[in-house]
């Protein structure tokens, strides 16, 4: 009798973790065969796709024009850094170097996003017309550096509504690490960022309370070469309606 | 034994994995740092005056912030405010978040955020419980609930204090209201924040910061005692007048930015600006404020204040009752239609305790409408001369005090008031005091403010100042110039309240003030009215002192940095009204 009920406790407990797991993975039937995994365009928790405007409420003075030469504030420039920004050459204001991965999206531009592929997902700029390409799956990075350089995507997807609760909206966001760039400048007025850095981006979208669509990305850039520590920023994007103020203006290259 | 065992095992079962639907999806809790890596001259140094780039501000919120003195800061009573929460995130110091847990469900109760300056000292109520109703109290950080989206905490923070998203000037109205977002990446946070305010913002403010959690946690506290750092006139606000601020400027110039840009509006902030940046700006008239109508429910609410006094809100219109040993003192009956709703709430609070005194703040009868069956539901103790004056059957109802003035007033109202409703007791002197229910009461005749009679009532053991018309959180004052109001006496009464009103912390708590009209408030709130008075009385007076006649006052339209919060749509308190009154009253 006292083994029976040992038994039932270790099945209880079993299935009791099971249930917790289940939750955790985000749902998923008992027993049955394991879903085929949807493409990461089919299995996207959040829609990036579609147009979208940066609202620059925050940096301006260092964001909507270009700032003197050695105003760095804010960056945790290390002193090589500095001195690479204080060389800077007012002529070469508008050049492409302003329009790498790291320092793109702080630019004021508006962003069109599509699904290049399944596996792909395409962010293009009309600011300096940039193209940026997020790759889910794991695929090799290719050998030479770039300007936008390898951006490797993957989905961050959580379950709806905590252990146990009911099922919910499928939820997450979108992680992206970006390497094998070739250096740029994360202002426009120089201040430099290396082929060493990496870059990482956290795509996390909402809707506002007057029903407007955003997104926020969180950058964290890391570069050995020119920064004491990470450089943290957060941008905002908010959705619009159409490309009808799509206004493409290349950069100097 | 054996089915006990059993049963503990299901238990255990169904609680592992039914419970906790509120627990965090992702643990916030621990020592964050903030990260200046945006903004960080604005958020450490401090703003430049003038600089509004990127902020979709209104021009009703242009001309308040072009008119800001930092001066101001140095006024005792703005010392040791706390950054309001719409702006605290932005600011120096370690912030720490803690969650309270119900120990028999493990569910979050709330979470508990400290920033160390100023200790600002926040709760997000994690339970479901309902926001408190529009007459509760207002703090610096607001009334904040919270639920999990996924992995992302949303907070959605009602009751804020008239506050700042930037220490240059650019303030909010205690409308404001903010969503927020706090998302957990890895040791990073992300704290995303849109303030709304239909009085100053065109359209959600949205900002966003960055922490990062941090193995050596230190949070020091914050004590803050404020103290003339500056020798003032008593009652000065310091501010600019409109048109004369000479640093406006600077800031654009010192970086050689557009003028149009620093200037802000929505359309600074969006890529396509730059391209006309250099051309003159349009006229921008601010559209039309979306406000939600007041509630008028033809109900008589009350809210517990502290110690024996109780707030009644009915309609926007506030009365109090004190509640003791001795019985009920009352406060304004409100409207006549109101009356007995009123005793009906009072009889809820204190039971069959005799009402033993109704005091009238003023004679509008929507103070004064309810007295008689207020009165009428009331006992006095009387004896001697008063018996013979009045007869033994004033014994069945309450006293009635107010002011000679008032007095004066509700005897000529006709139709004739009946007997029951008007004052049995009047005094004439500054003030007027009887112990009751165990403390001070001070009836403290404040002259010339929204008429010749107004009344504050003070109960010093609770600490609560009923204000009467002389102060109102819904409307411009109503000078009510025939029965010899002006706005100089509402400033004088406002400095008066102040006078008295000691607050708890960091300009909040402590002595409450029950206004006429409007919601519970505090000092921090009378100090917002009593600035906004006396910068617009500075304002009218320099106009008069210029020989502008009231017409031209109007169209200069002085007052419309407050017009969206204050001006009412119609009657005595609109902008137009006010601003006759006023500056019929400075031209005495």
């Amino acid at each position: 009798m006292t083994r029976r009920i040992q038994v039932v406790a270790a099945a209880a407990v079993l299935i009791g973790s099971a249930i917790v797991l289940s939750a955790q993975q985000g749902g998923g039937r008992a027993g049955g065969p394991p879903a085929p995994p949807p493409t990461p365009q089919a299995g996207a928790p959040i829609d990036l796709t579609g147009y979208w405007v940066s609202v620059v409420t925050e940096d301006w003075r260092w964001r909507m024009v270009t700032p003197p030469k050695g105003d760095v504030a804010s960056v945790p420039l290390n002193p090589e850094g500095t001195k690479v920004a204080n060389s800077w050459d007012p002529a070469t204001d508008g050049s492409c170097l302003a329009y790498g991965a790291a320092g793109l999206m702080r630019e004021p531009t508006r962003l069109h996003i599509t699904w290049e592929n399944p596996q792909t997902l395409k962010i293009e700029t009309d600011s300096g017309v940039q193209t940026r390409r997020f790759v889910f799956g794991g695929a090799q990075p290719p050998a030479q550096r770039s300007l936008q350089g390898y951006s490797a995507a993957e989905w961050e997807i959580v379950g709806a509504g905590g252990r146990g609760a009911p099922a919910g909206p499928r939820r997450g966001n979108l992680k992206v690490t970006t390497t094998m760039m070739s250096g740029g400048w994360l202002r426009k007025n120089g201040v430099p960022y290396s082929e060493n850095a990496t870059l990482t981006e956290y795509y996390d979208r909402f809707p506002a309370p007057n029903n407007e669509e955003w997104f926020v990305v969180t950058t964290i850039v890391s570069d050995p070469k020119y920064l004491n520590t990470d450089f943290v920023t957060s941008t905002h994007f908010k959705k619009e309606a159409d490309g009808a103020k799509w206004a493409p203006k290349p950069c100097k290259s | 034994m054996t089915r006990s065992l059993l049963r503990i095992v299901v238990c255990s079962l169904l609680a592992t994995s039914v419970a906790a639907p509120a627990s965090a999806q992702v643990d916030l809790s621990g020592m964050w740092a903030p990260i200046f890596h945006e903004d960080q001259v604005e958020r450490i140094p401090g703003p430049d005056v003038g600089d509004y780039a990127g902020l979709p501000i209104n021009d009703a919120l242009r001309l308040r912030a072009d008119t800001w003195d930092a001066s101001l800061l140095t006024l005792p009573e703005h010392q040791c405010k706390p950054h309001p929460s719409t702006y605290g995130f932005r600011g120096v110091g370690n912030l720490r978040i803690t969650a309270e847990v119900d120990d028999k469900t493990q569910s979050i109760i709330k979470l508990h955020t400290h920033i160390q300056w100023q200790e600002q000292r926040r709760d997000i109520w994690m339970d479901g419980r309902p926001h408190p109703p529009d007459y509760a109290p207002h703090t610096w950080q607001g009334f904040s609930t919270g639920t999990w989206e996924g992995n992302v905490l949303v907070v959605k923070t009602t009751h804020l204090k008239a506050g700042w998203v930037r220490r240059n000037g650019l303030l909010i109205t205690d409308e404001a209201t903010m969503t927020e977002r706090f998302i957990r990446h890895g040791n990073y946070l992300t704290h995303i924040y849109m303030i709304e305010d239909p009085n100053y913002l065109t359209e959600p403010l949205i900002k966003t910061n960055g922490f990062q959690l941090t193995p050596n946690p230190a949070m020091q506290p914050y004590p803050c005692y404020p103290t003339v750092e500056v020798p003032r006139e008593k009652g000065d606000v310091p501010s600019h007048l409109p048109g004369e601020n000479p640093f406006l400027e600077e800031f654009a110039k010192k970086h050689n930015l557009p003028q149009r840009g620093v200037r802000g509006g929505a359309e600074t902030a969006l890529p396509e600006f730059m391209a006309t940046a250099a051309e003159p700006a349009p006229p921008r008239p601010d559209p039309p404020i979306k406000k939600p109508a007041p509630v008028a429910d033809n109900e008589v609410h009350s809210l517990h204040v502290q110690g024996n006094v109780w707030m009644l809100h009915g309609n926007g219109v506030n009365a109090a009752v004190q509640i003791g040993d001795e019985g009920v003192l009352v406060v304004d009956t409100m409207t006549a239609g109101l009356g007995e709703k009123v005793v009906a709430e009072i009889r809820k609070l204190a039971g069959n305790k005799p009402i033993r005194w109704v005091v009238n703040t003023q004679d509008d009868p929507d103070h004064t409408g309810g007295n008689a069956k207020v009165a009428e539901a009331g006992e006095s103790i009387i004896a001697g001369n008063f018996v013979g004056q009045a007869g033994q059957k004033a014994a069945n109802f309450a006293k009635v005090l107010t002011h000679e003035n008032v007095e004066a007033r509700l005897v000529k109202v006709q139709p004739a008031l009946p007997q029951q409703a008007l004052p049995t007791d009047t005094f004439f002197t500054d003030e007027f005091e009887i112990h009751f229910n165990g403390e001070a009461v001070q009836f403290i005749h404040v002259p010339n403010g929204h008429s010749d009679g107004d009344v504050m009532v003070f109960f010093r053991k609770s600490d609560v100042l009923v204000a009467g018309d002389v102060f109102n959180t819904t409307s411009f004052p109503v000078i009510n110039m025939e029965e010899g109001g002006s706005l100089n006496g509402i400033v004088k009464s406002l400095n008066q309240i102040l006078d008295i009103t000691v607050p708890e912390d960091k300009q909040e708590g402590g002595t409450y003030v029950i206004p006429g009209h409007g919601r519970l408030t505090d000092e921090a709130d009378v100090v917002e009215y009593r600035d906004m008075m006396t910068i617009i009385r500075d304002r009218i007076q320099n106009a008069i002192d210029k020989g502008m006649t009231l017409e031209q006052v109007k169209a200069a339209r002085l007052v419309r940095d407050y017009e969206g919060r204050y001006g009412a749509a119609r009657g005595a308190a609109t902008a137009d009204a006010f601003v006759e009154a006023a500056y019929r009253s400075l031209k005495k």
